[in-house]
């Protein structure tokens, strides 16, 4: 569980969330296998701030921010928004609440309706929501498309006129037309261009600030995720293994698993690559996860307790907790890969080149 | 055109003055690349989509459709043969041979229909006419070799019933069978988790050792080249704007649009500010400018750039070649910094 917080500095808390797919009578094949996607997952997020998940592909993200935002009902436990069980209200309530919070997906081609205009796009949610009509929709409209970094003319146009970034700024606006205070990205650059992929971020992060938004981001880049969190969650298998702030998570990360995935990012120095410890083989599937702790079948330092009992998150210092029975014993992490510093050259023509960016806003398709 | 980027000895390719136009669009897609690969070598082209990266990596290979694909100048050696002028029968037999290619999605190169097994002895069996026997024991051998646990059930297995890492391996190993002296890869990893990402990459690695298989690696992701490359040739609308020694690339970018690509990447370390952006995004081909096709997104450029073709010409270390008429920045545009 994350560091106390007093209750009016968190906005949304998940207690005990548990998602479980299939178990059910299937034709001819018996018994559908139980998927356990998300499989008992506790974690605060504090007002204001960007809480990160990561992990990899089938380790329960997506379905957890699906669970958040109650587009999926949970197997067990509650999700609290503003200190409200939303896992509890009736459909109406539900409704009203989703003004307040809302989701960027991570593919902007297929998240946008090809047959509505832009301003259709963005206008949807505020008819939804009976937030504005006529010329006053029109208005907010256009201010949230030069938010977004768009000029207020492409309301007329339709989403396949757009590059694949300024779909994604698309997708932000649609996302932030209500005036949501929780935003939640799921993957919401991975789709992007490295270039596109760094103005998105930006204006991400702008718009977090202007707003006063809080931020929940999914995703399995940890670069990007160093670079946009304060805090970290790191799953596997559909549980955290391990929750910290951002530093202390990449300075001296404490689980195995957390470990390994930050050893595999391929480092974008020459002189550095080579030795490190690669995890081997695949994630055990989901449907028969293996016992004890999950990551046993993988980890480097697995003892007999590891195959047995299912280690509980538990706090090794303030606000940084993992669930690993040998958390105390294991040998510290490997240095963090520090780059050689640049060269006066390139840091004066990389100065050069952002001192030069003319506000990073592409005004033309 | 000069050549692009020259490998010391004994090349496996060289290719000059590549030049790939479609029906229909009045503009070279890919404008005079040049580049030559050494045995064991790796060259990593990098660049956005669009770029014509992909391009460049299917038309060496013989698998651009033409039409609409035309190319209209150049040549690409293989081993002295001309990859472009080649009759298909004599691009057959060395494709999937001595020259393999794996793509970023396992399934165009896997056929749903057929055991692994047999997809892969298959290779074998039409380049060696060795038995169809002797085919699945060098299948089982290479499933091994690519780290596939209880490689001999998956012999057996369909495409459909492994994993994406999986089938990711699987394709290499079908790419590998024959021992190829030249692999092009074509953003093999993108797909995949990180984890498993470092375990092919380092799984290419160990084979390129043994073997000196030379790799032609297009990727976008700048990490990769740093952990992959020994040369790289950055590419922006169809050209080389800068190529050289990876070292040079990284410790001395001089393209204001390689500049933008390492800017724009998220420091490992601690947290920097913001992130540097390369405003815009690549144009249509049909709107690529008259000279240099960066000038649109180039905080730099003035009118001579968008006028003028600026050579690929060398600059500090040798090997490394920049294609701007304000390198060095520094000697150019000092006075913008302030």
């Amino acid at each position: 569980m994350s560091a106390p917080a007093a209750s009016s500095d968190v906005i949304l808390s998940a207690e005990g969330l548990v998602k479980h797919f299939g178990g059910g009578r299937q034709l001819f094949t018996g018994r559908a296998p139980l998927i356990r996607a998300v499989d008992g997952v506790t974690f605060d997020v504090r007002r204001g701030e960007t809480f990160a998940i990561v992990g990899e592909s089938g380790c329960g993200k997506s379905t957890l921010a699906r669970l958040i935002l109650r587009l999926i009902e949970p197997t067990e436990g509650t999700v609290r928004f503003d200190g409200a069980d939303i896992t509890a209200i009736g459909e109406e309530d539900m409704r009203r609440l989703r003004r307040e919070m809302q989701m960027i997906f991570q593919d902007p081609f297929s998240s946008l309706n090809p047959r509505m205009t832009v301003g259709a796009l963005i206008a949807e949610p505020l008819a939804v929501h009976g937030l504005a009509s006529g010329r006053e929709r029109a208005l907010r409209v256009a201010d949230i498309l030069r938010k977004v970094g768009l000029p207020p003319e492409h309301a007329e146009r339709y989403p396949h006129e757009f590059s694949g970034g300024q779909r994604q700024r698309i997708g932000i606006a649609r996302a932030l037309a209500t005036g949501p205070r929780l935003v939640i990205g799921d993957e919401p650059v991975s789709a992007l261009d490295v270039s596109i992929r760094a103005q998105v971020i930006n204006l991400l992060e702008d718009l977090k600030a202007e707003l006063g938004l809080t931020l929940i981001l999914v995703a399995h880049d940890l670069a990007v995720i160093r670079h946009t969190s304060d805090r970290i969650a790191v799953m596997y298998l559909g549980e955290i293994v391990e929750l910290a702030e951002r530093d202390a998570l990449f300075e001296a990360p404490l689980h195995p698993y957390t470990r390994s995935l930050i050893a595999a990012i391929p480092v974008p120095v020459p002189g550095l690559r080579g030795d490190r410890q690669l995890l081997e083989g695949d994630p055990p599937s989901p449907a028969a996860p293996p016992p004890g702790c999950r990551f046993h079948t993988r980890c480097p330092y697995a003892e007999a307790v590891c195959k047995a009992e299912r280690p509980i998150l538990r706090a090794m210092a303030a606000g940084h907790t993992v669930a690993c029975h040998l958390a105390e014993r294991l040998p510290p992490a490997p240095p963090a890969v520090a780059a050689a510093p640049a060269t006066a050259a390139k840091r004066r023509r990389l100065a050069l080149f952002a001192g030069a960016d003319p506000n990073s806003v592409s005004l033309t398709p | 055109m000069e050549s692009g980027v020259s490998a010391p000895t004994g090349d496996v390719l060289a290719v000059e003055d590549l030049t790939i136009r479609f029906d229909g669009h009045g503009v070279d897609l890919v404008d005079g690349a040049s580049f030559r690969l050494g045995r064991g070598e790796t060259l990593c082209l990098v660049g956005e989509s669009g770029c014509g990266k992909s391009i460049t990596a299917l038309a060496v290979m013989g698998l651009l459709a033409s039409p609409p694909a035309r190319i209209t100048r150049g040549r690409a050696l293989f081993q002295g043969e001309d990859l472009l002028s080649m009759p298909n029968a004599r691009l057959a037999d060395l494709r999937g041979n001595r020259l393999a290619m794996i793509f970023q999605e396992p399934m165009t190169s896997l056929n749903p229909a057929f055991r692994i097994g047999d997809q892969i002895a298959e290779a074998v069996v039409r380049h060696h006419g060795v038995s169809q026997q002797e085919g699945r024991a060098r299948a089982l051998d290479v499933l091994r070799r690519v780290r596939i646990p209880a490689a001999e059930k998956r012999l057996d297995a369909y495409p459909h019933q492994l994993s994406g890492g999986m089938r990711q391996r699987v394709m290499i190993a079908m790419a590998l069978v024959n021992r190829p002296d030249l692999l092009i890869a074509d953003e093999p990893t993108t797909a995949l988790d990180v984890t498993i990402q470092a375990q092919i990459l380092a799984l290419i690695a160990e084979l390129q050792r043994e073997a000196g298989m030379a790799m032609i690696l297009v990727t976008h992701d700048l990490g990769v080249v740093a952990e992959v490359a020994d040369r790289v040739a950055v590419m922006y609308a169809g050209r080389f704007v800068e190529t050289g020694p990876v070292e040079a690339i990284f410790a001395d970018p001089q393209h204001p649009y390689t500049l933008g690509l390492i800017g724009s990447l998220p420091s490992l370390g601690k947290r920097e500010g913001r992130l540097a952006t390369i405003a815009g995004s690549v144009p249509p081909p049909q709107r690529f400018p008259a000279g240099c096709r960066f000038a649109t997104r180039c905080p730099f450029a003035d009118s001579r750039c968008a006028a003028e073709v600026p050579p690929l010409v060398e600059i500090g270390t040798p090997g490394h070649r920049v294609a701007c008429f304000k390198a060095p920045l520094e000697a150019h545009v000092g006075g913008l910094a302030a």
